[in-house]
């Protein structure tokens, strides 16, 4: 009986050394095979599309539409595997080594930080129309149904025992569209007094109650985890959230909010590596065509194609009092003044 | 001189547990290695049996040179101070182990092992594992488990410190019938004068890694050399294990 | 003698034995200890079904509450099925190289005696010190673009981070001292005598491993093995930072889980858990087999 126990175990033991030595050898291939380079007239193509949070159920739906599309245009397989997270940290994977073929990321400045480690050529912002933004969106309210605590505008905001939930502008780009759209707001009320309106973002920060890292992640504190009186949320993301959780809640529309403009790029040093550059460029490219830009509004993104824009005035206020990033003097010059380390956000988020 | 040390040197980590040891074993005698702990008695056996090597040095058995030979093929068998019995193995298995090392066949290994079984009286109690047997019982599976291979040499390691007090003294007694009626040279470590004297032909005596006086029994316990052994050696004590011995 | 033999029988086996320590409390059994002892049964009962019981009854009726075939969907969807691959062969990857690396640490540890050897064995207990997170980072900065090696692999066309060697990479970390930590005070307790008694019969290394130290530490192994397996299928932290979440790619079943949380979805996301609760339900029946098998 011992003997033969003996024999099982040491036999385990070989089949453990086998196994080892297959996977290991399995690893080495896939290292390997995972980045191979071709060229435009293979049968399948891959794309990955990095992208930011609430961006989920548009791109599902978008990428079967844009398979059979391109199948019937150039009659190529592709596949495109999307990887979702926080605008910042999704940029911040592609500069250290996740090889997006592109990326639709939630501001221009996440991508420009890409270009600056050399990935995307300079000159991006101009490759596709309306500044490569697709689609806009802008930044609303959501609340509880029945709004008990009479949250009509920003300044309702930073009242004692509103409880605000707000990602982080660190690792969030929705975060930073909502600093702007909060900052717009009272810079407009009091004449662009920078004291007063430091003194207005510093009492509704301290109102913030959870600080997610990504927009989702607020949108769940807020929706699953019932936690706060309010979200500052992208507009599409507060629509998702109503058709995902019908009656429970309400969007309030601020008197003054952004339009937020989610960038596309193409990666150009990794689609070159891939040899992707052409599927990669039609993807973005389409979606700026009819349907691809009604799908957008289904999914509650704002279109930026006029024509299709109007169509929607039944879904979105059109006549919101937005204000742009170029108010603000562009991406690049309001993450510097806002959100770089020790830049306003961080001034007043520590006092 | 059927086991010699010539100008033995070991050091552990600073430490030196051999300084310039010289002593001869004749064949067929039993010697006991006397000396204090960490006077590095221990450390002389396990070079003996190639556990340890000497830093210098030379080490003879029947005549040969053995330094460069592996423990295994110096023709020594070995009972370790707790035995070190296979606990997963059977008494018998544990018996046989060094002879299915050796490839004997079948046959033999088991009239070896039904004989040694027969020798140290467990002929009942070859499937018993280690655990299943008290401190006397598994001393004579581990001296049958030595003798197995047939060695030339027996080297023992405090063969009797696991032992109950009470059981010591028969223990000693069969040990030293045991070695006699197998013939086999054999030498001992132990702490215990009285059973230096009592089971040893030839007594060593050790002290911080020297050799202090080699002798019978006798002469190491009447003619003490150094300082040390007359310290060490209880007279009185010997002269009294003396009177038991010649009564027995 | 059969005195003997009891005796020495059960010397063998106190303080692994329930019943050596049933004799230490009995006899000073009285009301007070009576009381002491319900109250302490009570609340560890308690703290288990709110901690324990009750989230897990509640993974699995959430799983189903949208019936059977709600739930089939969900397990049997592409990305789970994928995902649930994924993290089978990371784990069948972990802990081969875990065992294979534990049995030689330990081997190593408690039968040689070197300078440094203290050291060494700390080393290896630091993925339980270091947060996953920080395990995730630490492999980005050097395996990644801008990381250390980065150049290097980029030139070498060979891809580790943001991709399934960056995911198998990660769970090895993290498990690292699982086998070994089992192995280990097993190994030393045995000394090395019955090795040196086997050696000096003439036998093999390998014939030394495979009758005297594997014998001794099989059920050792086999536990190391089950800890290390169950903490491989469960790995969240490093994987996540290290994975970039692709989807159908990198995402093993919790990061998963994750991502269909945070679709909104989440009966598919209690669904896919439940798998993971299962396969931690067969692993604890395991190891309790296995913890009772190691008594003997």
């Amino acid at each position: 009986m011992r003997q033969k126990k003996m024999n099982l175990c040491s036999r385990i033991l070989v089949v453990l050394t086998v196994v080892s030595m297959t996977v290991l050898t399995g690893c080495g291939g896939n290292e390997t095979g995972a980045s191979g380079s071709g060229d435009g007239n293979r049968e399948k193509v891959e794309l990955l599309n990095v992208s930011y949070d609430p961006t989920r159920e548009f791109y599902a739906a978008y990428n079967q539409m844009f398979s059979e599309y391109w199948k019937e245009q150039s009659g190529q397989e592709i596949s495109v595997t999307q990887s979702h997270g926080g605008s910042g940290s999704q940029a911040r994977s592609v500069i250290e080594g996740n090889e997006a073929d592109v990326v639709t990321l939630a501001l221009a400045h996440d991508v420009t930080a890409i270009e600056e480690a050399g990935l995307i050529e300079s000159g991006w912002i101009g490759e596709f129309d309306s500044n490569s933004a697709p689609y806009t969106s802008t930044i609303v309210f959501l609340v509880h149904k029945g709004n008990e605590k009479n949250i009509q505008d920003w300044n309702d905001l930073i009242k004692d025992g509103v409880e605000v939930i707000t990602p982080n502008p660190k690792t969030s780009g929705g975060a930073c569209w909502n600093f702007l759209a909060a900052w717009a707001y009272q810079q407009e009320q009091d004449g662009n007094d920078e004291d007063v309106t430091r003194e207005f973002m510093k009492k509704l920060y301290q109102n913030v109650l959870v600080l997610d890292s990504g927009a989702r992640g607020a949108t769940n504190t807020f929706v699953e985890n019932g936690q706060g009186d309010v979200l500052i949320a992208w507009e599409n993301e507060a629509y998702l959230a109503m058709k995902e959780y019908p009656d429970q809640y309400e969007i309030i529309t601020p008197s003054v909010s952004i339009l937020a403009q989610p960038s596309v790029a193409v990666v150009d040093s990794n689609v070159d590596d891939h040899g992707t550059r052409e599927a990669a460029e039609a993807y973005l490219e389409y979606l700026y065509s009819d349907e691809a830009q009604r799908l957008a509004g289904e999914n509650y993104y704002r279109p930026s194609k006029e024509t299709i824009l109007q169509e929607l005035s039944g879904q979105f206020d059109l006549d919101m009092n937005l204000v742009t990033i170029d108010d603000f003097g562009g991406w690049d010059e309001a993450y510097r003044v806002y959100f770089e380390d020790g830049a306003i956000f961080d001034q007043i988020y520590e006092e | 001189m059927y086991v010699e040390m010539r100008r033995i040197n070991k050091t552990f980590d600073g430490f030196q547990a051999s300084k310039d040891v010289n002593f001869g074993v004749q064949k067929g005698h039993l010697a006991a290695l006397l000396g204090p702990s960490g006077s590095g008695k221990t450390t002389i056996l396990r070079m003996i049996a190639g556990l340890d090597r000497p830093d210098s040095g030379d080490i003879l058995i029947n005549g040969n040179r053995v330094n460069d030979i592996p423990g295994s093929k110096r023709g020594i068998g070995f009972v370790f101070q707790n035995y070190a019995l296979f606990r997963y193995m059977t008494v018998a298995d544990n018996i046989a182990f060094g002879l299915e090392v050796q490839k004997k066949n079948k046959k033999e290994i088991k009239d070896r092992v039904e004989e040694l079984l027969e020798l140290v009286s467990m002929q009942d109690l070859g499937k018993r594992y280690p655990h299943q047997l008290s401190g006397g019982q598994r001393q004579r599976v581990a001296f049958a488990r030595a003798l197995a291979p047939d060695p030339q040499l027996l080297l023992l390691d405090e063969p009797f410190a696991a032992i109950d007090a009470k059981v010591r003294r028969e223990l000693r007694t069969w040990l030293k019938e045991m070695i006699g009626r197998v013939g086999v040279t054999s030498i001992f470590v132990t702490h215990d004068q009285e059973e230096a004297v009592e089971v040893a032909d030839t007594i060593i005596i050790t002290n911080q890694g020297r050799i202090e006086q080699i002798g019978t029994p006798e002469e190491v316990c009447r003619h003490p050399q150094t300082e040390f052994v007359a310290d060490f050696v209880d007279a009185e004590r010997f002269e009294a294990l003396m009177a038991v011995r010649r009564v027995e | 003698m059969q005195d003997q033999v009891e005796h020495s029988y059960q010397h063998d086996i106190v303080g692994d034995d329930i019943h050596s320590i049933r004799k230490v409390i009995e006899p000073h059994r009285d009301d007070a200890d009576h009381a002491i002892k319900y109250i302490l049964i009570g609340i560890a009962a308690v703290f288990l079904l709110v901690m324990l019981i009750m989230p897990l009854t509640v993974v699995l009726i959430n799983a189903l509450r949208d019936g059977w075939q709600a739930y089939k969907e969900a397990v049997m969807d592409e990305y789970t099925v994928r995902a649930l691959q994924l993290t089978l062969f990371a784990t069948v990857c972990a802990v081969a190289v875990n065992t294979i690396f534990g049995v030689f640490a330990s081997y190593l540890l408690s039968k040689f005696y070197f300078r440094g050897r203290q050291v060494l064995a700390s080393l290896i207990d630091i993925p339980f010190s270091i947060s996953p997170v920080i395990a995730g980072l630490i492999f980005i900065l050097t395996f990644g673009n801008i990381g250390w090696m980065g150049d290097f692999l980029k030139a070498h066309d060979i891809k580790i981070v943001f991709a399934v060697p960056g995911v198998i990479l990660a769970t090895i970390f993290v498990t690292f001292p699982f086998v070994f930590r089992e192995l280990f005070p097993v190994m030393n307790a045995q000394g090395k005598d019955e090795e040196e008694a086997a050696a000096l019969m003439g036998a093999g290394g390998l014939m030394i491993f495979r009758r005297i130290t594997f014998p001794h530490i099989k059920w050792a192994l086999v536990y190391g093995v089950v800890l290390c397996t169950a903490r491989a299928m469960g790995e969240f932290g490093a994987v996540s930072v290290i994975s970039g979440h692709l989807r159908g790619k990198t995402n093993t079943l919790p990061l998963h889980v994750e991502i269909l949380y945070n679709e909104f979805n989440t009966t598919a996301a209690f669904a896919v858990s439940s798998i993971l609760v299962i396969m931690a339900v067969v692993i604890l029946i395991i190891r309790s087999f296995i913890e009772r098998k190691r008594k003997i």
